[in-house]
Formats: structure tokens, C-alpha cells, sequence
């Protein structure tokens, strides 16, 4: 049959350069999702902020980067980073025009995107936290920072298990946007395949599938993960 | 004593799985009658009730409201009634007044009271609307016509809820605990609309925990234990130390828990 | 600031903006529809059609938005049957295909959306509707639909305001709405951030104006949750009439 001479792994098949695009499209996904635990975090902290400056800082940022099409943002980083690196490299002596590594480009653009969303993901575990338990912690003279580890931390993480889960969620389908810089992961190696094989149906079909793999596999991975965090920390000696 | 009886029901039977919940109840209620439903809990008082209008379908007996009996058919999904359209009209005789209310959230407390006569009878809206006006002065909210369900207070609640099931002009009204979700404050409100009710010889199915409303308001008690009906007379008998041993106890029972409230 | 450059920018997207809003009302109606199909075949008793609306629903919402519509573009123009079939016209217009595909993803999302609206019904309220004799369409027009919309509203808006996002997918499909001038726009001036802004604050004002209207509407139907006295006159009153 063609199609499994199209789809496998010999010399005409497409099947390794479709799964190793399955792997880029995890591991730019995995990168974006660091990259916006990260900015995340510290927008989160500023939305929590006492100080007026820094909450409208942090709402204008959630507001931007939840409110315009992902696509634009993705075309900001890499044609706004490209130029950044074309102007350095003149300044360095090189002439031309530098392309700014699509990779990079892709996990920072679809990082910042992830970044507004954890932003709320983590104000609201946060705000989950019994107000009562910060209070015991000051009151036996637990220093801040010392809270912030012990106590804080680790419960914002188990409450913000299912938010980040509908995170990687969009993150997963947003990577298939930075198809558009080049970069050779599962949705630009399905276009590549379908366009020179003229097998679009097929290809999209095979495609799509994939990504309802990764989709559903981390869905279990997450799942998992909040059952475990919920043994671990009971919420109460009922359910013990 | 008019001849047909407003309802009457035969030999009803309902499990739960294994469990028999109801087993056999025949009922008549003529017109004008007020009848108390009294049981311990998990007696199938409430059940039996809500087989009535078919809330829960029994899988047994008959129920005739009105000389009119409703059609019952067996499929491979269990009984149910033979024609959904017999059923709706039948069920607009037979009013309900349900212990937590069930008003609709999303209406006023008028919109709740003319929904079913504008659009299950429509009949006209100006009409129904003078109608309700005047339900609402007759259960003492008529202030509260324009306000949500979730403004009132229980008691306003469930007066507006028996103004609801009168609106349809039914032929009998189906209480079910109408004072069991309320402060203790708020009950008496409540009854006294009843009271009002029954002395306008409406008709009346009440499952009830208030002794004060069986003894003195209904002409006609009905003890239910462990789904058949145990004993059955007028209050005065039935009060009076004629009501089976078991009913003996429980008015006992519950009149020690009363004093101890 | 080379506010000549901003303004010829600001015109070139304000041109743009009309077909962004054709693809989001269009797709958002067309969505509307398909979600409220498949939420009924989701709570019907028919196996076969709970079955094919959890598979729908899987498959919509799992896969990416691109992946859906290059297959509505590209894939479905490789059969013959289609080809010569009557939709054919309208199947190779870019435009019906990025409708196609929003509302075809739409629908499943939407449709999760109007399921959880309808569990937080009160089986309460229900009860008392059959009891007063309302059964089938009249039950789910008075009733369930009106107290299911209330609740799933919020989510609902969400979703809204993530399409207008979703139009400008329909760019990589060769439909030239905002986000698609943007990148030619880029790539010809490479002026990156000055375009970015412009594009950017356009999706902003859309956004706002959409929610804007959403929560007015809001407003208007949560009056069961608000004290009397905070009932003012709403603005949409002024648009839709208000109930006598």
C-alpha cells in the first residue's frame, strides 16, 4: 500500500521526520512552558502586589498577551527578535540579514503567551491558600522567605496542578503556530509531507491524530499528578 | 359526599432496587378533604406523595384524579405514562408545593406564579396577572411580586410557591413537608395559609411533621409505617388513642422531641 | 514616532477589520448552532449519539485550530466527489473554509461549555415545572435553557473573546483579515513593532467592545442574583426594549 510506504520509516516514508517532529513540538512546548512558569510567576506576584504600579503593570500584561491573537505575537518575536539580531550584528560587523533561531523565537513567543495565563493560574492557587495558615507561620516567628518556602510554595503548586494542566493544554496547540517561523515541528513537518506528496487529507489526518496522542497523554500525566498531590497533602483527617 | 372522588389511588407499589419502598396504598380524597400524611422518616410517605403526580413512576396501582384515570405503559425502559399529553393536563389539577420550594431562580415571584397559566393553559396574560395580583395579597406578599426568589425569606418563599400551585386552579394540592426546610420562626406563616386553604374546603394531601396542622386543621389522618398505611381515622379518634400501637409511640416520640426543642 | 506611518498603518488594518468580523460572527453563529446539536446529542439517551458527540468534542478540542483548517483547505479539495459536488463553489473560497473550520472547532468547545450549564440546573426547579404540567420543548424553552444559558454565560464569554483571537488563523489560509495585512505589512517594512502595536490595540479595542456587550447582557439576566434596590435601568434596554 502507499499510504504505509508514505507513512513509514524507509527511504520514502515520512515516518521519521514526523515523529522527530512530534519530539520538537514537546520540546518546544516544554521550553515555553519553563519560560512562562517563570514570567509567569512574577506576574502573578506583581497582580498581588500591594503597590499600584505593579498590579496595573500585571493586568496590562495579561491583558495583551491573553487578548491578542497568538499568531501576531508569534510574528512580533520572530520578525522583532530577527531584526535585534540583525542590528547586533552589524554593530559587530556582520553584515546581512540574521535570522533569530526559530526555536528560540517560538518557545519565548508561546512562553510569553503561557506566562499571562500561569500569571492567573498561580494568583489563584495563591488566593486559595487558608489565609489562617500564613497567619501560624508568622505567629510561631517563621521568617517570610521561610513561609514562602515551606508553606507558600508548595501549596500553590498542588492547587495550580489543574490550571497548569489546561496551560499546557493551549501551549501544546498554540506550538503548532510557530510552524510559521520555519520550524521543522509536528505541524510543520505534516505540511511539508502533505505538500510534496500532495497527500494533504492523509497527512493532516496522521497529523492531527499526533497531537490528540500528546494532548490526551499529558492530560493522563496531569491527572496522575493531581492525585498524587492530593494523597500526599489530605485536606482533611476525614479523608485520610 | 360527592360521589367521584377529586383522587383516588389504588394499591400503589414502588422499589427502590431490592428495596420496597411502597407496598400497596389506596387513597381516596373527596373534596374538601384535608388529609395529613404522618411516618417516621424512611416510612415512603414522601414517595408516596410524589408517585401521585408521577414524579416517581410506581411500578404498580392506579391513580384516578378527578374521575379521570392516567394511562400507564410498559416498555423495555421500565412504566412510564402512555401519553405525555394526558399527563401534563393532569398534572395541572394536581398542584405541588415541595419542601425546599423549587421556585424558578430566573423569574420574579409574578412570572413565577403566571408561568403556568400563560403557557401551559393559555390563558390570557392580563387575566392571569390580576389573578396572581390577587394570590399574592391572599398569601400576604403582594409587596414582593417584582423580587427574585433568592430575596425572600423561606417563609415568603413557600407562600409564594402554594400561590404558584394555586394559580392553576387545581383540583387537589400536593403537599410535600411544606414547613420541614424552614426556621422554626417562619413556619407559622405558612400554616396559616393553609389553614386559610382548608377552610375553603380545598382539597388537600399533606405529608407533614407538624402535629399542631394534623390534629387540629385536617379532618382525616393517615399513619404510614414501612410503606403500607398502618392506621387511618379522623384526628379526634387517631389523637384520642385509637391509632395503632405503633402511631401510639409516635406521637410520643415526637412530642418529647418537641419539648426538647 | 512617525505618527504618518502609524495612521497609513491604523487604515490599512481598519480595512482589514470587517472581514475579521465577518470570519468571528459568522464562525460564532454557525459555531452556536453545531454546539447546541452536539450538546444534545451528548445528554441524549442514544448511545450512538452520546458516543459520536464525546468523539466530536475529543477530537475538536484536542487538536490544534491550524491542523483543522489546512485540513478543511487543503484536504478536502483532493476528492473528486467533492470537487464536483454542488459545495464545491463555496469550498475553495478561503473566506467559507476558515468559517468552516472555526465553527467546526468552536462547536465542540462550546459545547462543553453549554453542558456544564445545563448540570447546574436544579433538579428542583425541574421537578416543579413537570409538576405544574410542562414537559419536552416548552419545559427546555420556559426552564432549563434559560437558567443553563445564565450559567454557562461567563465560560462562554471566554470562549468569544479566544475566536476573535482564532480569526487571524484564517490568514494562513490566504484570508487577508487584520493579523494577515500585519505580517505582510512586517515583512515589507520590516518595522515590526510599530505594526504590532497598531494590530494589537485594534484586537484590544475589539475585545473590550465584544465583553463590554457581553456583560451588559450579563447584567441584564443576573437581576435574580442582585438586591432590588441595585436594579437600574440597563443601557441595553435602551437597544433591546425593555419587558413591560
Amino acid at each position: 500500500m502507499e499510504i504505509f510506504t508514505l507513512l513509514g520509516f524507509g527511504e520514502k516514508g515520512w515516518g521519521v521526520l514526523i515523529l522527530t517532529g512530534m519530539a520538537l513540538t514537546l520540546c518546544v512546548t516544554l521550553a515555553s512552558l519553563a519560560i512562562g512558569a517563570v514570567i509567569g510567576a512574577i506576574i502573578a506576584a506583581a497582580k498581588l502586589s500591594n503597590r499600584w504600579w505593579a498590579r496595573a503593570l500585571g493586568t496590562a500584561y495579561t491583558t495583551i498577551f491573553r487578548g491578542v491573537p497568538e499568531l501576531l505575537i508569534i510574528y512580533l518575536i520572530y520578525f522583532g527578535g530577527s531584526s535585534a539580531v540583525t542590528a547586533i550584528g552589524q554593530a559587530m560587523g556582520i553584515q546581512g540579514f540574521l535570522g533569530m533561531p526559530s526555536f528560540l523565537a517560538g518557545a519565548l513567543a508561546v512562553g510569553l503567551i503561557s506566562a499571562a495565563y500561569q500569571a492567573e493560574v498561580y494568583r489563584g492557587a495563591y488566593r486559595a491558600i487558608p489565609k489562617g495558615e500564613i497567619e501560624a507561620a508568622s505567629s510561631i516567628g517563621m521568617p517570610p522567605m521561610r513561609c514562602l518556602r515551606r508553606i507558600i510554595l508548595p501549596q500553590i503548586l498542588r492547587f495550580a496542578i489543574p490550571g497548569l494542566n489546561n496551560v499546557w493544554q493551549l501551549s501544546l496547540k498554540d506550538s503548532a503556530l510557530i510552524s510559521v517561523t520555519g520550524l521543522a515541528e509536528l505541524m510543520r513537518t505534516t505540511q511539508v509531507a502533505a505538500g510534496s506528496t500532495r497527500q494533504y487529507f492523509m497527512f493532516y489526518i496522521v497529523g492531527g491524530l499526533l497531537y490528540l496522542v500528546l494532548t490526551s497523554f499529558s492530560e493522563r500525566v496531569f491527572n496522575s499528578a493531581e492525585r498524587r498531590s492530593n494523597k500526599s497533602m489530605p485536606r482533611g483527617m476525614g479523608q485520610v | 359526599m360527592s360521589a367521584t372522588p377529586r383522587l383516588s389511588v389504588r394499591n400503589i407499589r414502588k422499589s427502590f432496587g431490592a428495596h420496597e419502598v411502597l407496598r400497596g396504598i389506596s387513597l381516596d380524597a373527596h373534596d374538601g378533604d384535608v388529609i395529613s400524611v404522618l411516618g417516621a422518616s424512611g416510612s415512603g410517605k414522601s414517595t408516596f406523595l410524589r408517585c401521585i403526580n408521577l414524579l416517581e413512576t410506581a411500578d404498580d396501582g392506579d391513580i384516578v384524579v378527578n374521575g379521570e384515570e392516567i394511562t400507564m405503559k410498559t416498555t423495555s425502559h421500565g412504566r412510564s405514562a402512555a401519553s405525555r399529553k394526558q399527563l401534563d393536563r393532569i398534572r395541572t389539577n394536581l398542584g405541588m408545593v415541595f419542601q425546599s420550594f423549587n421556585l424558578w431562580s430566573h423569574m420574579t415571584i409574578l412570572e413565577n406564579i403566571i408561568e403556568g397559566p400563560v403557557h401551559v393553559q393559555k390563558r390570557p396574560r392580563a387575566e392571569c396577572v390580576a389573578e396572581a395580583e390577587a394570590l399574592l395579597e391572599k398569601v400576604g406578599i403582594a409587596d414582593r411580586k417584582d423580587y427574585y426568589p433568592a430575596h425572600l425569606s423561606g417563609g415568603q418563599k413557600q407562600r409564594a410557591a402554594i400561590a404558584r400551585s394555586l394559580a392553576m386552579k387545581p383540583k387537589v394540592i400536593l403537599f410535600d413537608e411544606p414547613t420541614s426546610a424552614l426556621d422554626p420562626e417562619l413556619v407559622g406563616e405558612v400554616l396559616r395559609v393553609m389553614r386559610d386553604l382548608a377552610a375553603e374546603k380545598m382539597t388537600m394531601l399533606v405529608v407533614t411533621h407538624e402535629m399542631g396542622f394534623a390534629r387540629n386543621v385536617s379532618n382525616r389522618v393517615i399513619f404510614m409505617r414501612e410503606g403500607q398505611i398502618d392506621c387511618d381515622g379522623t384526628p379526634q379518634d387517631m389523637f384520642g388513642g385509637k391509632g395503632s400501637p405503633y402511631f401510639q409511640q409516635f406521637i410520643r416520640h415526637m412530642e418529647t422531641e418537641n419539648d426538647a426543642a | 514616532m512617525d505618527f504618518p506611518f502609524l495612521l497609513s498603518t491604523m487604515k490599512a488594518l481598519l480595512a482589514a477589520t470587517p472581514t475579521t468580523l465577518g470570519l468571528f460572527s459568522l464562525s460564532i453563529f454557525f459555531g452556536g448552532l453545531l454546539a447546541l446539536l452536539i450538546v444534545t446529542m451528548r445528554v441524549s439517551n442514544n448511545i450512538v449519539a452520546r458516543n459520536f458527540a464525546k468523539g466530536y468534542i475529543f477530537v475538536f478540542r484536542g487538536s490544534p485550530l491550524l491542523i483543522q483548517m489546512f485540513l478543511v483547505f487543503y484536504g478536502l479539495g483532493q476528492f473528486g466527489v467533492i470537487r464536483h459536488s454542488f459545495v464545491w463553489p463555496a469550498l475553495r473560497e478561503p473566506f467559507v473554509c476558515a468559517v468552516l473550520s472555526l465553527a467546526l472547532c468552536t462547536g465542540g468547545y462550546s459545547a462543553e461549555i453549554f453542558r456544564s450549564g445545563l448540570r447546574a440546573v436544579p433538579p428542583g426547579e425541574v421537578e416543579a415545572a413537570r409538576a405544574a404540567g410542562m414537559s419536552g420543548f416548552l419545559l427546555l424553552r420556559r426552564i432549563i435553557a434559560p437558567i443553563a444559558f445564565r450559567h454557562a454565560l461567563p465560560a462562554y464569554s471566554t470562549e468569544i473573546v479566544l475566536m476573535v483571537k482564532s480569526t487571524a488563523l484564517a490568514s494562513l489560509v490566504t484570508v487577508w483579515e487584520i493579523t494577515g495585512v500585519a505580517q505582510r505589512l512586517i515583512s515589507q517594512t520590516y518595522r515590526t513593532m510599530e505594526v504590532f502595536m497598531c494590530a494589537a490595540a485594534l484586537y484590544l479595542i475589539l475585545n473590550f467592545l465584544i465583553l463590554q456587550v457581553l456583560a451588559l447582557i450579563e447584567h441584564r439576566l443576573n437581576r435574580h442574583d442582585r438586591r432590588p434596590a441595585e436594579r437600574k435601568p440597563s443601557v441595553l434596554s435602551a437597544f433591546f426594549g425593555s419587558r413591560a
